[in-house]
């Protein structure tokens, strides 16, 4: 009776487990791409920037439509009514004072956004991660409560933005607790740490994220999203270049 | 018998006059070249204290006590408080004029490119007391507080194809450590003596600067000229502790000499200089060490019948050195007149380096005006007479150790 027992837990726990493991690298990041793209959202939040002359914050306002189209606006008050509009590949800066947007390209792209460890660059390109990054599984690390499983993602292209990538993905609500941009060598440019997590609409997403750029000494930036709506109806007209001189 | 010498050696002088004149020649054109090259130092001296303290420095800086520490981070939001400084700094009997000026690094966007450029907010009317700012127009006006206007450098304007009454948009970092964009509208193209202030440079009203980049009413320096005769570093300790004292807040306060080392570099190489002087009087000396062997050679009849009839070595070394020292001082007085002659006329009319400064970062003006000192003129010929007189006691001290027996043989 006692061997039935014993049999039956390792094979409830083997069958229990079964999905998991039979989960393909591209499976994982199809998942993570599903739950992190929505058809429409608009969200607002905190940037806060901490350098070595002390902590800056800035709150914004975003809206967002599938995969490739993003409008931000920072509403505090030293950066009151400037605007971050990303459509497809381009993306455009509108200052309250200046006359014409700013269209950002090339190296350009690589400047921080309002002093932070955000790059410009890390708003743009493709949400579908597979179409750019070859994904495989390294296995599986536990990181701190959350059991994880470790996708090493190598670019197939050289217009992406990080050559490499490492994700920590959770094994059950497939957020991604961390994530470290490198270059080809491995040197590591940016990290990326989800600290709270929120549910909207069934979807487990970050609240507070934790972005450090290894390149610069001692900074450090938290996001945090205070306000998250998903799926709702947009005026197009949000992310058209005359909305940014309204 | 001195008398007799001196006849002698200028009855010598005389009968070689052609070769007189070679060896003073050379002694000439080496004092020409030095009074020249000291009175070019001098000029670029003088030219880059004049326009370091007019257009960088000040003869003192304040800025914030943190500024220098981080200034390789483009701390913008280390400010002072220009409108509690102000007060403080008009109190203070040997202040002449105090300017507020902002410095920021930008970025000029034009037609979907960025152009780096370094963008100065001043207040041009305090300007007026500090330069001369109808000069620095070369076409257009100044701009005016209160409006969106900017003076473009002309080489600026020449190498991005702008124009008088061109839009352009300025990026700059902000205070708030931020981004902020403004387009300012090109009223003014400016002729600044020193090529980089006309290549790389955009002057905006003050006020649109602090707005532009979100610094409230500070200012990020305050430059300072002092009433002629104070003392630098002392008035810029009794200004710093003045406003630690009212304030409460330190300033990093400085002289214009204590801020830039290449200036303290060309005051070095002023004495560098002098040495290469030495250089050039022994290469002409070698002429007179030269010519002064060949006559002792060719009279070596008269040294025997001289040394014969009981001339002693102490005064054939003394006929020879004579003869060496007046070449050296008609040759150096020659030479010192001339330099001084080409220095006034260069002063007058300058030398235009401006190609050749092209491109170059240094606070020197493109048109270099060689400055003439009388003092230097005299250095050079006393430095002249000293060197090349003392370069013939080679060849003088030779002519007495001839035996008369040995000399009469030539007869």
């Amino acid at each position: 009776m006692k061997r039935r027992m014993v049999f039956i837990l390792i094979a409830w726990v083997c069958i229990a487990q079964l999905p998991v493991f039979a989960l393909t690298a591209e499976e994982i990041i199809g998942k993570i791409d599903d739950i992190q793209t929505f058809s429409t959202s608009v969200s607002s939040g905190e940037i806060s920037a901490k350098d070595r002359f002390g902590v800056k914050s800035s709150t914004f306002k975003a809206w967002t439509r599938g995969t490739s189209d993003s409008l931000i606006e920072f509403t505090s008050l030293a950066e009151k009514g400037q605007k971050v509009l990303r459509t497809k590949n381009e993306l455009y800066l509108f200052y309250p004072d200046a006359q014409e947007l700013i269209r950002l390209q090339g190296a350009a792209l690589r400047q921080s956004m309002l002093g932070t460890d955000i790059s410009y660059e890390d708003m743009t390109g493709e949400k579908d991660t597979l179409a750019q990054y070859t994904a495989v599984l390294a296995g599986q690390e536990t990181l701190g409560t959350h059991t994880c499983h470790v996708v090493v993602l190598t670019a197939k292209t050289r217009s992406v933005a990080y050559p490499m990538q490492k994700l920590w993905i959770d094994t059950q609500s497939y957020v991604v607790w961390k994530s470290q941009y490198s270059t080809q060598s491995g040197r590591l440019l940016k990290e990326l740490e989800v600290l709270e997590t929120q549910e909207i609409s069934g979807r487990l997403l970050s609240r507070k994220t934790k972005i450090s750029d290894k390149t610069r000494k001692d900074t450090e930036t938290t996001l945090t999203i205070t306000s998250l709506e998903i799926d709702i109806a947009l005026d197009p007209r949000i992310f058209s270049l005359e909305n940014l001189t309204w | 018998m001195k008398m007799k010498l001196m006849r002698v050696a200028f009855r010598n002088i005389a009968r070689n006059m052609r070769r007189s004149i070679l060896s003073g020649s050379a002694i000439a054109v080496a004092a020409m070249s030095i009074v020249l090259l000291f009175a070019l130092i001098q000029g670029m001296r003088d030219d880059m204290a004049n326009n370091l303290k007019t257009y960088y420095t000040g003869e003192i800086r304040l800025q914030n006590a943190r500024y220098e520490e981080f200034e390789r981070y483009n701390p913008i939001h280390l400010t002072l408080d220009w409108e509690k400084i102000d007060p403080i700094l008009a109190q203070e009997s040997f202040v002449k004029a105090v300017v507020p000026r902002i410095n920021f690094p930008a970025n000029l966007y034009i037609k979907g490119t960025s152009h780096a450029v370094m963008g100065v907010g001043a207040d041009f009317a305090r300007e007026a007391a500090f330069q001369d700012t109808a000069a620095i127009v070369k076409e257009g006006r100044l701009p005016q507080a209160g409006r969106n206007e900017m003076l473009m450098g002309s080489a600026l304007a020449r190498d991005l194809e702008l124009k008088l009454g061109d839009r352009v948009t300025l990026l700059s970092n902000t205070a708030s450590r931020g981004s902020n964009a403004i387009t300012l509208e090109i009223v003014g193209l400016s002729a600044f003596p020193v090529g980089a202030l006309n290549a790389r440079y955009v002057w905006v009203p003050l006020d649109r600067a602090q707005k532009f980049l979100l610094m409230g009413t500070d200012t990020q320096e305050i430059l300072i000229l002092l009433q002629p005769r104070t003392d630098e570093a002392e008035a810029a300790s009794i200004i710093r502790n003045d406003i630690l004292a009212i304030t409460g807040v330190d300033t990093d306060t400085r002289s214009w000499k204590d801020i830039n080392v290449l200036y303290s570099l060309i005051d070095i190489a002023q004495y560098i200089y002098y040495l290469i002087g030495i250089f050039f009087f022994l290469l002409g000396s070698t002429v007179i060490i030269n010519t002064t062997m060949m006559v002792i050679y060719e009279r070596m009849r008269e040294i025997g019948t001289l040394s014969a009839l009981g001339m002693q070595g102490h005064e054939l070394t003394g006929l020879f050195l004579m003869e060496g020292a007046f070449i050296s001082s008609i040759g150096a007085a020659v030479g010192v007149i001339a330099g001084m002659c080409i220095t006034f006329y260069l002063g007058k009319a300058g030398l235009d380096f401006t190609d050749a400064m092209s491109g170059i970062d240094m606070e020197i003006s493109s048109i270099l005006y060689p400055h003439f000192s009388i003092w230097s003129a005299l250095f050079v010929y006393v430095y002249a007479v000293v060197i090349s007189t003392a370069a013939t006691l080679i060849p003088s001290h030779k002519a007495s150790k001839i035996e008369p027996v040995e000399a009469l043989r030539y007869i």
